[in-house]
């Protein structure tokens, strides 16, 4: 059972349930128990598994071990400490490794030192021995990993990775038959993604090898819904969670926070004064403190405010620096040593510096533009505070209006602990596939007993034994005949016995060179052709690409075509703008529960824009000195500042007066318009709802009104909805979206995705992290390394091949689950489309002459970038003049 | 669909039926191909063989057909036998032989060492190029030597030739050709690979990098492209006209 701690225990009693020794220590090194310590210590003494999420330097990791060492202390005041393991932590990132192994060192030689003193001459008598530690990784030389073998360390501190690779190393892990405790750091980087997917499967294996679960103990910031992390880390027997408490602590720290416009007037402000005026308020903020910590949401927006913040207020390098993964591992190193030092003035990140390691004391967060989700929002600002008992303090500078709604409702709902919640993938095939190789390597399985234990993992606890099955045959090689299955079969399978085991002798080499999870990557070269370089994309951002795409890249605009390997072939652009942002595969998108929060408020504060319109018609809504009453009494109940308020209602006034409608979580507003500048006709879906939706559903709408209206249609996706874009003009109505409603039901939505993702990068990509994660592809294979474009390649010809001998092809089936529901979240989009279907989600069609307010930012979506936004700005200020006179005409 | 009175392209498939020789025309089969990337680590399903089998079995179909002309490239693996190639080697002699059909293969430039089985499985073989009734068949690596004067045809393989086109939401399209035109007075038709996994080489584009000497000289601009794909082929016209399509 998952059940939330009740009370804490009293600090007497936690420390009497620690070995008194290691409790002199602490008492010795600190005055008090943090709010996590005031639980866990008590807890892990009783062995419970626990869950404890906990801001930054509340001394989490501490509430995590200190219970452990005393238990090994105890044994060792017994003299019954082996030179085995009985603690394991694994954390995702390996400088965390060596700092927790450090941060261990310490007490472990503190707490010797203490019994030295009082027992002398005892501790060779009774033989009690120093409690030892060992960091085993990718970089752990051979020589210590030998050290390991002859003396294991009795915490063992390592990675997801080399998890897995202890699991086959048979010598190493009888080391580990006696097994007590096990720490997972950094739950949250891992329980959404395949990387902790591998990690949940490596520990059901390990517990079924062991023979019994050790305590099981995970440490995590903050993140919703606590109950599932919990299941992720202690996993299921007989398809119920195993028992775990949650420690939440997370609510430990004050917020004080608020969003803040630089300008009143987002729209018709200079560009020059936005900026002056933002790094004003930047350089007010930096000064008020002794370390401010800034966040962009991209690495280009970096590097360009720390060159600003140099330029216009004469901060030199030891002052401000730039921390982002662009960056080499020394700089960072550098920057973040700095900072605990507390040289710094202020540090700009994107999202580098969001958890993990030490930072030291931070006194303010400023985050420029929306972090797109509430739990972020809390993780970055609760980097500051100097400790637990601090308040945190954040502010949000927003340049434009849908970031300040979103911002604002964010922040509101931060306050509230709304947080928004995550998904541990389920049942993905290709770690599957890996971990049955893993375990055909250590003995013969029965297919039953192998399938009950990779159950036991949360994220394959509703595996279906059909899907279990497939990839089992997969991995046998029943895809070629008998006589090549010594080639292809990765495991040895007896259908008759239902038995599985180790195939070939280089099975094992195969394996530990091949596991993982994280694919290989490298930059695309961007081409004209015939082979002309103009410069490089991610690999993410090409996965976004849709052909006819226009993007930038060195200040040029160009279209792209066609790719081959790591090669991207494109033509330059006639056209004048961009379709999509280049920062786009960078920026997270924006998460469901928030998109709903903003629905609600829209819905809500447009009613009482309604009502205030009404009572005080004939006067400019945005122009007002003062507010009306009932307007600023809404909105004073949200953190944000006297420019925003004026803002937002300036905004909402303007929709409301120009389009009659503000769209919002209870109506869709869909707007038929067009640009007579671009020369572009438009359909604009109000739905606000996140990327991840808006993916499914415009391509499901794209292709469905392209077949109705028999015209060649564009799309472009952001949070708040989608455009579909054509040359010709496009004429719907109500009657439109319900057939096309009802077709896209008919010929299902998951069908017409399927075929519309089957021939994109997008799906070639997947294919091949996939195809290498299930060993289709050895990246490492006697001695060669495939480089990134053979796998691309080869991959491509491996999907040809596999769809044509079943569509349904265990690799391909997991490359369209991971796109379909982790990429995309096709199954909210299909909610949707059931509550437009059955009314419980109006739309309303509308038709307008020039884009309404509220579609600015989708249209002008493509163009340039968060901050340095000159062009996107100038098109912005164009769309609303036009929108203004249109209302003037109207009055 | 017909091409001339005596040669048919069997829809939809690489494949040439000629009557008066009652056979089916071929090239660039590659057998053994997936065997050679699952060695690299590479673990591409096995397709190609059955692919080539229906494709064959697809032609038979209410045609006389007393044998199967291979020009050239049955083979991937340019320097040796491997089992997984003899492997489908066997396989294919098999299919033919269960249905009473003679195999001629032309020897292209990845089939070394085929010679071996030409004892046991009583292959004809011809090293270079074979004249059959007015029909001069030749791999295509090398300049062909025909000096017969009633020789009317030749027909070769090696260039997987493949015609690109754009559709209207912008996505290209590859298709597999046969090319038909002149070569020094007599037609020549190139055959398209019938190997699953080639791509094809791209034709109809400004300088397409032909492989084999017979194409010295732009000449393929004159040809026809006679492209397949979705159960059909269609003479898609001059491939000069195709260009940046």
């Amino acid at each position: 059972m998952i059940q939330l701690a009740g009370k804490p225990f009293d600090d007497e009693e936690s420390l009497s349930a620690l070995n008194p020794y290691v409790s002199k220590w602490f008492t010795g090194n600190f005055t008090e128990l943090t709010p996590p310590q005031k639980y866990a210590f008590k807890l892990i003494c009783d062995r419970k598994n626990v869950l404890i999420t906990a801001p930054t330097g509340s001394g989490k990791t501490m509430s995590g071990f200190l219970s452990i060492i005393g238990k090994l202390f105890d044994y060792s005041l017994a003299g019954t400490l082996e030179d085995r393991v009985y603690c394991i932590y694994v954390s995702p990132l390996r400088a965390l490794n060596n700092d927790i192994f450090r941060n261990l060192t310490k007490p472990l030689n503190e707490v010797y030192e203490i019994i030295k003193k009082e027992k002398g001459l005892d501790i060779i008598k009774s033989n009690i021995k120093q409690v030892t530690i060992g960091v085993r990784t990718g970089d752990t030389t051979q020589k210590e990993r030998r050290g390991q073998l002859t003396r294991p360390p009795n915490i063992l501190v390592t990675t997801p990775e080399s998890l897995a690779i202890i699991l086959n190393s048979e010598k190493f892990i009888e080391s580990f038959k006696g097994l007590e405790f096990i720490i997972i750091d950094e739950v949250h980087e891992l329980a959404n993604n395949k990387r902790g997917v591998h990690l949940a499967l490596s520990l059901a294996r390990l517990k079924n090898l062991l023979g019994k679960a050790p305590a099981t103990i995970g440490l995590s910031a903050t993140l919703h819904p606590l109950e599932e992390a919990a299941k992720y880390l202690v996993g299921v027997t007989g398809g119920k969670p195993n028992d775990c408490i949650i420690v939440d602590a997370s609510w430990s720290k004050k917020l004080e926070v608020k969003a803040i416009s630089p300008v009143q007037d987002m729209i018709y402000s200079k560009e020059e004064d936005v900026e002056k005026l933002t790094y004003a308020e930047m350089d007010r903020i930096i000064k008020g403190g002794k370390t401010t910590l800034i966040f962009t949401n991209t690495r280009s927006g970096t590097e360009r405010v720390v060159f600003n913040l140099k330029k216009r207020f004469g901060y030199s390098d030891a002052d401000v620096a730039a921390h982002h993964s662009s960056l080499s591992r020394e700089s960072r190193l550098d920057v973040e040593e700095q900072l605990k030092k507390g040289s710094l003035r202020a540090v700009v990140s994107s999202t580098s510096l969001e958890l993990g390691v030490d930072i030291g004391n931070i006194d303010d967060v400023i985050q420029l533009g929306s972090p797109k989700s509430v739990t972020r929002a809390i993780q970055r600002i609760g980097r500051s505070g100097h400790s637990y008992k601090a308040t945190a303090r954040g502010e949000m500078l927003v340049l434009n209006r849908d970031d300040l709604v979103e911002c604002s409702v964010m922040l509101d709902a931060a306050l509230k602990r709304h947080l928004d919640s995550f998904k541990v993938p389920q049942n993905a095939l290709d770690v599957l596939a890996q971990h049955i190789i893993g375990m055909s390597i250590s003995k013969i399985w029965d297919i039953d007993e192998a399938f009950d234990v990779i159950r036991t993992a949360y994220p394959y606890s509703s595996l279906d034994r059909e899907d279990y099955m497939s990839v089992v045959n997969y991995l046998a090689g029943s895809y070629v005949g008998l006589e090549s299955r010594k080639v292809y079969g990765k495991i040895w399978y007896d259908e008759k016995e239902r038995r599985f085991g180790k195939r070939g002798k280089l099975a094992k080499v195969i394996y530990m060179l091949n596991l993982g999870t994280i694919p290989d990557e490298v930059a695309i070269g961007v081409y004209t052709k015939p082979n002309k370089l103009i410069g490089n994309i991610e690999e993410e951002f090409l996965t976004k690409l849709k052909q006819g795409d226009i993007f930038t890249l060195g200040g040029k605009l160009y279209q792209f075509e066609s790719t081959k390997g790591m090669k991207c072939y494109v033509v330059e652009a006639k056209a004048t703008a961009p379709t999509i942002p280049p920062w786009f595969s960078e920026q997270l998108p924006l998460s469901y529960e928030l998109a709903n929060e903003i629905g609600q408020f829209r819905n809500d504060f447009s009613a009482v824009v309604r009502d205030s319109l009404k009572r005080i018609k004939g006067k400019n809504a945005a122009k007002m000195e003062t507010l009306p009453k009932e307007v600023d009494d809404y909105l004073s109940k949200l953190p944000v500042d006297q420019n925003s308020r004026h803002a937002i209602f300036g905004y909402f006034a303007e929709q409301l007066l120009f389009a009659g409608e503000v769209p919002s979580n209870e109506l869709m507003l869909i707007e038929c318009t067009s640009d007579p500048d671009e020369g572009k006709n438009y359909i604009v879906f109000h739905s606000l709802y996140g990327r991840r939706i808006n993916d499914a559903l415009s391509r499901a709408f794209g292709i469905e009104l392209s077949e109705m209206l028999d015209t060649d249609i564009g799309t472009m996706v952001n949070d708040n909805g989608f455009v579909l874009s054509s040359e010709e003009s496009i004429g719907i109505n109500e009657k439109t979206i319900k057939k096309a409603i009802e077709d896209i039901r008919n010929v299902g939505l998951e069908k017409m995705l399927k075929a519309n993702i089957r021939r994109t990068e997008l799906l070639r990509r997947k294919f091949r992290h996939v195809a290498a994660r299930s060993f289709m592809i050895l990246r490492n294979y006697k001695g060669w390394k495939i480089t990134v474009n053979k796998q691309q390649i080869n991959s491509q010809m491996i999907f040809k091949a596999a769809e044509e001998i079943d569509p349904n092809f265990p690799i391909i089936k997991e490359t369209y689950r991971e796109i379909l529901n982790d990429l995309m979240d096709m199954p909210r989009a299909q909610m949707l489309l059931d509550n437009m279907k059955s009314g419980k989600l109006k739309y309303k069609v509308i038709e307008t002459d020039v884009p309404s307010p509220f579609s600015h930012s989708m249209i002008t979506f493509g163009h340039a970038d968060v901050i340095l936004m000159k062009e996107r700005h100038k098109y912005l200020e164009q769309l609303h003049k036009l929108v203004i006179k249109r209302i003037n005409e109207n009055k | 669909m017909e091409l001339t009175d005596d040669i048919e392209l069997v829809d939809g498939v690489p494949i040439a039926y000629i009557r008066s020789l009652a056979a089916l025309v071929f090239s660039d089969l590659h057998l053994g191909y997936e065997g050679k990337m699952a060695k690299k680590g590479v673990f591409v399903p096995k397709v190609n063989l059955k692919h080539i089998n229906d494709a064959i079995a697809h032609s038979l179909k209410g045609r006389d057909v007393k044998q199967l002309i291979i020009v050239g490239d049955i083979k991937n693996d340019f320097s040796t036998v491997d089992t997984e190639e003899f492997n489908e080697l066997y396989e294919l002699i098999s299919f033919a032989k269960e249905r009473s059909l003679s195999l001629v293969l032309i020897k292209g430039n990845h089939d070394n060492f085929v010679d071996r089985y030409k004892e046991p499985f009583n292959l004809e073989i011809h090293s270079q190029s074979a004249r059959m009734g007015n029909y001069f068949f030749f791999h295509g690596e090398e300049m062909p030597n025909v000096g017969d004067n009633e020789v009317s045809t030749l027909i070769m393989g090696h260039e997987h030739p493949a015609i690109v086109i754009t559709n209207a939401a912008g996505r290209r399209e590859k298709l597999r050709c046969f090319l038909y035109g002149k070569y020094k007075k007599r037609n020549l038709l190139v055959l398209p690979a019938t190997n699953f996994f080639s791509t094809g080489n791209e034709v109809n584009v400004h300088s397409p990098s032909m492989l084999s000497p017979v194409f010295h000289g732009a000449k393929v601009k004159g040809m026809s492209a006679i492209a397949l794909g979705y159960g059909s082929t269609e003479d898609f016209g001059k491939v000069s006209d195709l260009i940046g399509m």
